[in-house]
């Protein structure tokens, strides 16, 4: 990370911010114009320095230097609000090029029909330092917006992920689709009057008992959730007869184990929906969770379909990252593994903390 | 006239036996020539009875709804029962691929029915468009997510032939082809049998190397010298390296037109 800064020679002939914003960036991050204070000092300062001028310069010359100086600024303000709608390099350039072009014409204009060589100079170094200025400031304008614009959008993403986060949450309570397979079956089997009806509306009232307060706490055990788990498998097994295969064994001192809500069950309800339900004849589910030197060890296995080369897990998984992290910071880990002949394997590692749950 | 048959697939039992009864109940008579309780049975069944009208869960083992309504390719009227109602859906209103949401709701299954026995009548869903229906197929996919895990495609065929089992190497597949039981894989150094079915392996193979030209065929299109069309109906392929013929069947002869 900590790599020498480079310097970039090419800011000594092509300055400017060297990011092009697309234009659905600018549509998101920069649409506003430049704010009427900013526009207020800078005219109030132009005026100022401009009357000082006109004080010192030779009187003969008053008129000339007073259109100069208002020229200049109109100019100064079209070029400089274009280039603040499109802060780019290329714009600074070409009116950088304009501008001395401009040098000569001006110089030309001031000069005319004047011979006193006192004044010439006055028009020269006029004519010079207005136009540097200038450009200074357009080059100003352009590294200012470029790096609000930048900023705005930055922030604008972390705003985004947030929602999506907060979204994800909500939602990762209880998969939709996980409640209106359940309640098709329900459906079925009432309209049949098949025997299985009532289990499975016990299984899933139960299950959504025990799933929707486990979200109001911050940290619970690994116990509490693991019951909220077997409702969840009481359901599975109603729907997906002898396809699921499952096992689960928690070691009495892991069941103690503090973890972020809802951990445990997005694991198992990703094994069961990428691995088990895939699967052509079904496949086995196991949960094992044991306690080793102050830390806890939980692992969640299929014999589905292995993994694909690079994955590293859906919005569920990145969403348990996250919690795990807020939780435990660095010291817990997420992973997910292929085997070798299929199956997978989630694997979460934290530390045992002396934390109550709240 | 095509009769009135219907191939219904889902892999979980309730919804399946629900969406029969139902459709029992809102087209008298349509009769459920195949029920399916995954994607690669679908598939199969599909080319086995070229029923009229396909009912698909998109979420099943093998291949999901979304891909088997691909290879359907607007042929016939497919309708998605789901239980993900998921925005992407809607874009499919009433075009060659229609859907209901699980539970079902008897009047959306009878609009839904309604359509897709109008499609039936005007003789397949000929108005279809399908790129624009293979492009809302992919956004599908994709907004409903790929399975995130699935079997790599295959690269390596194990094979028992007496005591001892050969590996074959996928690449070196001349073409597959489901003999009773069995399929018989014949490659560049000879012939073997396994017990894989057909239609399973399908779902292993890269589709961009192994065509499926028959229910019972699918050739590693390198392979293949020509294609000759031997009268109205009938096709086949003669092979570069070998003397057999391979049929095509009518749904696959689309692939060869020449350009």
């Amino acid at each position: 990370m900590t790599r020498p800064e480079r310097i970039d020679w090419s800011q000594l002939w092509y300055p400017g911010p060297k990011h092009v914003f697309t234009e659905a960036e600018l549509a998101r991050a920069g649409q506003d114009r430049p704010s009427r204070t900013l526009v207020a000092v800078l005219l109030a300062n132009i005026a100022i320095i401009g009357s000082a001028l006109l004080q010192v310069a030779p009187p003969e010359l008053t008129a000339r230097l007073t259109a100069l100086l208002v020229g200049l600024t109109a100019a100064g303000l079209s070029q400089g609000l274009a280039l603040w709608k499109r802060p780019t390099r290329r714009g600074l350039l070409w009116r950088g090029s304009g501008l001395l072009l401009a040098f000569w014409l001006l110089y030309a204009g001031m000069s005319w029909r004047i011979d006193d060589p006192l004044q010439r100079r006055w028009a020269l170094s006029v004519c010079g330092a207005g136009l540097f200025l200038l450009n200074i400031g357009l080059w100003f304008v352009v590294s200012f917006r470029a790096h609000q614009i930048e900023s705005r959008l930055r922030e604008l993403d972390e705003h985004d992920r947030a929602l999506a986060m907060a979204h994800q949450l909500a939602a990762a309570q209880i998969q939709p689709h996980f409640l209106f397979n359940s309640l098709a079956a329900v459906q079925h089997w009432v309209q049949v009057k098949d025997d299985r009806a009532a289990p499975m509306l016990d299984a899933l009232t139960g299950f959504l008992r025990a799933t929707l307060p486990l979200f109001d706490q911050r940290l619970l055990r690994l116990g509490d959730e693991a019951e909220a788990v077997q409702r969840y498998l009481a359901v599975m097994r109603l729907r997906l007869g002898d396809r699921l295969r499952e096992q689960m064994q928690i070691d009495p001192a892991a069941a103690q184990a503090l973890i972020p809500p809802g951990l445990l069950l997005t694991l198992v309800e990703n094994a069961i929906e990428h691995g088990v339900q895939p699967s052509l004849g079904g496949a086995e589910l196991r949960v094992n969770a044991r306690v080793d030197g102050g830390r806890m060890t939980l692992e969640v296995s299929d014999t589905g379909p292995g993994l694909a080369v690079g994955v590293t897990g859906g919005v569920g998984l990145a969403n348990s990252r996250t919690r795990l992290k807020q939780a435990f910071g660095e010291s817990a880990s997420l992973t997910l593994q292929g085997g070798t002949v299929g199956g997978c394997v989630a694997r979460v590692d934290i530390p045992l903390t002396q934390q109550q749950p709240t | 006239m095509t009769a009135l048959t219907a191939l219904i697939a889902d892999d979980e039992e309730a919804p399946r036996a629900q969406l029969r009864t139902s459709l029992a109940r809102a087209w008298p008579e349509l009769e459920v020539v195949a029920e399916c309780v995954n994607g690669v049975d679908a598939w199969d069944a599909f080319l086995e009875h070229e029923p009229a009208v396909c009912f698909l869960d998109i979420r099943m083992p093998g291949l999901s709804g979304i891909e088997v309504a691909r290879r359907i390719d607007g042929r016939v009227p497919v309708v998605f029962v789901t239980a993900h109602g998921d925005h992407a859906l809607a874009a499919f209103d009433a075009g060659a691929v229609d859907y209901v949401l699980k539970p079902v709701d008897p009047e959306r299954l009878g609009q839904a029915v309604a359509r897709a026995r109008g499609r039936v009548s005007q003789g397949g869903a000929a108005t279809a468009q399908p790129a624009a229906v293979a492009e809302l197929l992919t956004r599908l996919a994709a907004e409903i997510g790929q399975p995130a895990r699935r079997p790599a495609t295959l690269e390596v065929i194990q094979a028992g032939v007496g005591k001892e089992v050969r590996l074959i190497r996928v690449d070196e597949v001349i073409y597959f082809e489901s003999d009773a039981r069995y399929t018989r894989v014949v490659h560049e150094g000879g012939e073997a049998l396994i017990r894989t079915p057909l239609k399973e392996l399908l779902a292993q193979l890269d589709p961009q190397r192994f065509w499926q030209v028959h229910r019972s065929v699918i050739v590693n299109h390198r392979h293949i010298s020509a294609a000759v069309r031997v009268d109205e109906g009938n096709m086949h392929l003669t092979l570069r390296e070998r003397p057999e013929k391979l049929p095509v069947s009518r749904h696959f002869q689309g692939m060869f037109k020449g350009q």
